[in-house]
């Protein structure tokens, strides 16, 4: 039980063995996301992807039964090369949001921050964080709480850049 | 739109609130006890109690005379249960990710 309520939300942390620019591309083109982003076993049939703050990606898999799934994320925030916060949801052809096809439950939409550091020239660790999301008002205050230890995140970001900018001089 | 997940997401973003459940997944006890250890006034905690309530997450007792409140378990299984599915598909994406880099830095792919 305390493990449940510890924490409001999701947050998985990874290192990869790539450099921050290129695994911040790997989040923010259409073609590269499309190699690696989405459920198992899904085809990439199509998509657009508008990446700025307001802007937004649409896509469409394919299941392995022959369906369309399609999906939207919208941009918040891009702060190139070290976060992007977007939320994601399920979707129609025509963009509009909709519920999950498998759960009625499932949260219209998901809010997604994404902090991306470079432990090294070679090694970039993403740290997820995630948590359902309305458009409603609590939703809006749930952002600006969350601005401060945003704020906190970036200036540890910060410090990790300048310990990368060390080591390469 | 609301969902049932938002509110109870919306309710866990709060560390005040977070510590009244914990308190609580010890066993039932009286709003009066439950305020004892926050430095907030009884009002300040019966507001948060409102919330806990609304996302389903506290119930109050309507017939012992001290009303003591108890946690309601299942809004805290379903939020578990999503937290479980959504790590898992991110995991499983950061693995393709992770492929996907390789791939890319061996020269295989764009």
């Amino acid at each position: 039980m305390s493990t449940t309520i510890r924490s409001a939300e999701l947050e998985i942390t990874r290192a990869f063995e790539a450099p921050r620019e290129l695994v911040f591309k790997a989040y923010s083109e259409a073609e590269r996301l499309a190699q690696w982003w989405g459920p198992a076993g899904l085809m990439w049939v199509k998509s657009e992807l508008d990446f700025r703050p307001g802007g937004y990606f649409h896509y469409c898999m394919k299941t392995p039964d022959g369906r369309e799934m399609w999906g939207r994320f919208d941009y918040i925030e891009i702060a190139e090369p070290d976060r992007i916060v977007f939320t994601n949801a399920f979707s129609d052809a025509s963009g509009s949001v909709v519920r999950a096809p498998f759960a009625p439950d499932w949260p219209l939409e998901v809010m997604n921050v994404v902090t991306f550091s470079a432990d090294s020239e070679k090694t970039t660790t993403i740290t997820l964080r995630a948590w359902p999301h309305n458009g409603s008002e609590a939703e809006h205050k749930a952002f600006g709480h969350m601005q401060p230890s945003l704020q906190q995140g970036f200036a540890g970001t910060f410090d990790q850049l300048a310990n990368y900018l060390a080591k390469l001089s | 739109m609301s969902d049932r997940l938002s509110t109870t997401f919306a309710a866990l973003s709060d560390p005040t609130r977070r510590s009244i459940l914990a308190r609580l997944a010890l066993g039932e006890t009286s709003v009066t006890d439950l305020a004892k250890p926050f430095p907030i006034s009884l009002p300040a905690v019966s507001k948060h109690l409102r919330v806990l309530e609304r996302a389903g997450l506290v119930a109050q007792s309507r017939n012992a005379q001290w009303r003591p409140c108890r946690l309601e378990a299942a809004p805290l299984k379903e939020a578990a249960g999503w937290l479980e599915l959504y790590k898992g598909f991110w995991d499983e994406s950061f693995d393709r990710l992770d492929d996907y880099l390789q791939r890319v830095q061996n020269g295989d792919a764009k």
